[in-house]
């Protein structure tokens, strides 16, 4: 009886969605056994490679989840590659249900003439660098005196951020210094940071907005009107505070020290990036207008897809209604919604999900059977390779005891690394 | 006393909370209920039963998604809440400087309003200070316990 009602479930990707779904499935299928796949040593996916280094408050996330390794049901598997490792095909025979929960890693493609200029980067491969993803380019890319952030959102908003900022800023933070030093060997003399969406229909947060102005760095200036959203509206609460955000970036009386000249255009397309061996330019659409802005380079940020190469991309759809794929296979988080949302999104997300996998469930179109086997029934060589959460916290803690006295933690960017320390070698 | 916790989140912070509240209290307590409050009707609001309330902040000092539901049936309904005492435990951000733990004060504000009782200490949690929100929660439970027992 027991084991025909405790599915085994496997998620792929360790990420928020991933953790969601995992914590809503041990509420809402009691007895369920659960193994979270990932690619990498470490959990958390971008709370860990993603979110800012200067932002350890939003980091904080991973404590809850934490907890949910430490739940007797939950095994996580760390450094197992779906796709690579094992295949989907093999999860799907070794586990009653299967929940892809791998995020969206490659920087959304400009897709205008000169965007593959050398240059031309996207803020993923920087906020990756920043974060020592094992991925990661190693040395930052040299960015040159005048940079051109592509984007408005948070993402954009986090480079302005690094690139305004001076070390003293990091304090508490677990950047990468590598790359930090590389940046502040040569700092951006020129910021201008172009939104595709007028001032009050821009992306960010005002908090992130309102965080730039409280920096004594940096001096700000728009050309633009940074009220002209749609003309004659009210403006909602969110698009009210980011114009007055936006207003008290670039106040004349705001204090600053040093830092770059960062111009902020709104409503701007970009049309080609100009250059001849590498970026020396971009050409915009405003209005009738054609605008040049010099750039020694352009930093993207205009949202992430799917990475060509991984091994079920063609899952992922940007923006399914349904995480159900098929009874017994589900996707979540950025894998099903797309590159859009913040942490708590995919708590709803996931709790949708599970939903969706309870009523499969009831309604017998998803069954337990007590011959799936789970994680016992991957090859002795997956097993032992397989990084447990004990292991992990044996490499948390040694990052944690590698940080310098004003850094929370060091990582380590070398995966092999990071494997060994977790094994204990 | 019986008791009833009830939580608003959006990132499951004031769920583990209130449920590690809940674990806590039935220690001691044979009746105790843990609820989100988007799942919870206002006019279950007795004086039988103690309430905590765990509730964080989202957006620009507003309620966090999974409360907001509750606050519209409580506006609706506009509930008598005469002889119903409550404790509150908001979380937030001192990152949020200007909006920092206003969320849970939208529910105060209501259950004051009706006539309801604050008991004991607002308890806050700040998601920058790096301190476990449950250690912080249960440390403030004790103390309200003991208010509530000596305003019986
Ligand atoms: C640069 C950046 C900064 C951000 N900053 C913030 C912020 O400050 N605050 C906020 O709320 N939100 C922020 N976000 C948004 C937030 O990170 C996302 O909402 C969230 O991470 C999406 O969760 P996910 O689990 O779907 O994907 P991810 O977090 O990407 O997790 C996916 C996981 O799957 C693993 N994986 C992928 N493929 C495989 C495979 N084949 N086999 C096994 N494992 C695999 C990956 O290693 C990864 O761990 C930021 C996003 C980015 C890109
Ligand atoms: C988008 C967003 C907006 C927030 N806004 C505020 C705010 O205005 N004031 C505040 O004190 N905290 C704010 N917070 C912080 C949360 O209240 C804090 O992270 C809390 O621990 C979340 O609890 P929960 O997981 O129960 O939702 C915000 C968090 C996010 C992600």
């Amino acid at each position: 009886m027991s084991s025909s009602t405790t599915p085994k479930i496997a998620v792929i990707g360790s990420g928020p969605a991933g953790c969601y779904l995992a914590q809503s499935l041990l509420r809402a299928v009691p007895g369920c056994e659960l193994t979270i796949f990932d690619r990498l040593a470490s959990p958390f996916g971008l709370v860990r490679y993603g979110v800012a280094a200067d932002h350890q408050h939003t980091k904080a996330i991973t404590r809850q989840f934490d907890r949910l390794f430490q739940h007797e049901a939950v095994r996580f598997a760390g450094g197992i590659e779906v796709g690579r490792d094992v295949s989907l095909a093999q999860l799907r025979e070794l586990f009653d249900a299967v929940v892809i929960a791998t995020g969206l890693t490659a920087d959304r493609e400009l897709g205008i003439p000169g965007a593959e200029l050398p240059g031309v980067i996207g803020a993923g491969a920087i906020t990756r660098t920043l974060n020592a993803h094992p991925d990661a380019a190693a040395p930052l890319p040299a960015l040159g005196s005048d940079v051109v952030i592509i984007g408005g959102g948070n993402v954009a908003l986090d480079v302005l951020r690094f690139l305004v900022k001076d070390r003293a800023a990091y304090e508490g933070s677990d950047v990468a210094d590598e790359a930090l030093d590389a940046y502040l060997a040569a700092p951006a003399e020129r910021v201008t940071l172009v939104s595709r969406s007028a001032a009050p229909d821009s992306k960010g947060d005002p908090q992130m907005l309102k965080e730039l102005a409280a920096l004594p760095r940096a001096v700000y200036s728009s050309p633009d009107p940074i009220e002209a959203g749609n003309a004659g509206e009210a403006l909602d609460r969110a698009a009210a505070g980011r114009v007055a955000a936006i207003r008290e970036l670039i106040a004349a009386d705001r204090p600053r020290s040093t830092g770059p000249e960062v111009t902020l255009r709104f409503g701007l397309t970009p049309l080609r990036v100009l250059g001849e061996h590498r970026v020396e330019g971009v050409e915009f659409a405003a209005g009738d207008e054609v605008i040049v802005v010099p750039a020694s380079s352009v930093v993207t940020a205009i949202g992430f897809a799917a990475h060509p190469d991984h091994a079920f991309a063609a899952l992922t759809a940007a923006g399914a209604e349904t995480g159900r794929v098929e009874p017994g296979l589900y996707r979540t988080g950025w894998a099903k919604r797309g590159p859009r949302g913040a942490i708590p999104e995919n708590r709803a997300c996931a709790k949708a999900v599970s939903d969706e996998i309870v009523a499969d469930l009831a309604d017998g179109s998803l069954s337990a059977s007590p011959s799936t086997l789970g994680f016992d029934g991957l090859a002795a060589e997956v097993r032992d390779r397989a990084i447990g959460y004990e292991q992990w916290l044996r490499l948390d803690e040694h990052e944690r005891s590698l940080a310098a006295s004003d850094r929370v933690r060091r990582k380590l960017p070398d995966h092999d690394r990071m494997i060994d320390i977790a094994r204990g070698a | 006393m019986k008791f009833t916790v009830l939580y608003g989140t959006e990132s499951g912070n004031s769920e583990l909370i209130a449920e590690d509240l809940g674990a806590k209290l039935r220690e001691t307590h044979d009746d105790v209920e843990v609820f989100d409050l988007q799942n919870f009707d206002p006019a279950e609001l007795t004086p039988e039963r103690f309430t905590i309330v765990v509730c964080s902040t989202h957006g620009e000092g507003d309620l966090p998604n999974t409360a907001i539901p509750f606050a519209e049936a409580f506006d609706a309904a506009l509930p008598d809440l005469t002889g119903v005492r409550y404790a509150m435990f908001g979380l937030g951000d001192t990152f949020y400087e200007e909006t920092y733990s206003q969320g849970s004060e939208h529910i105060d504000r209501r259950f004051a309003q009706q006539g309801a009782e604050r008991v004991g200490d607002y308890g806050r949690h700040d998601a920058s200070s790096w301190d476990m929100g449950s250690d912080v929660a249960l440390e403030w439970l004790p103390g309200v316990l003991e208010a509530a027992s000596a305003t019986v």
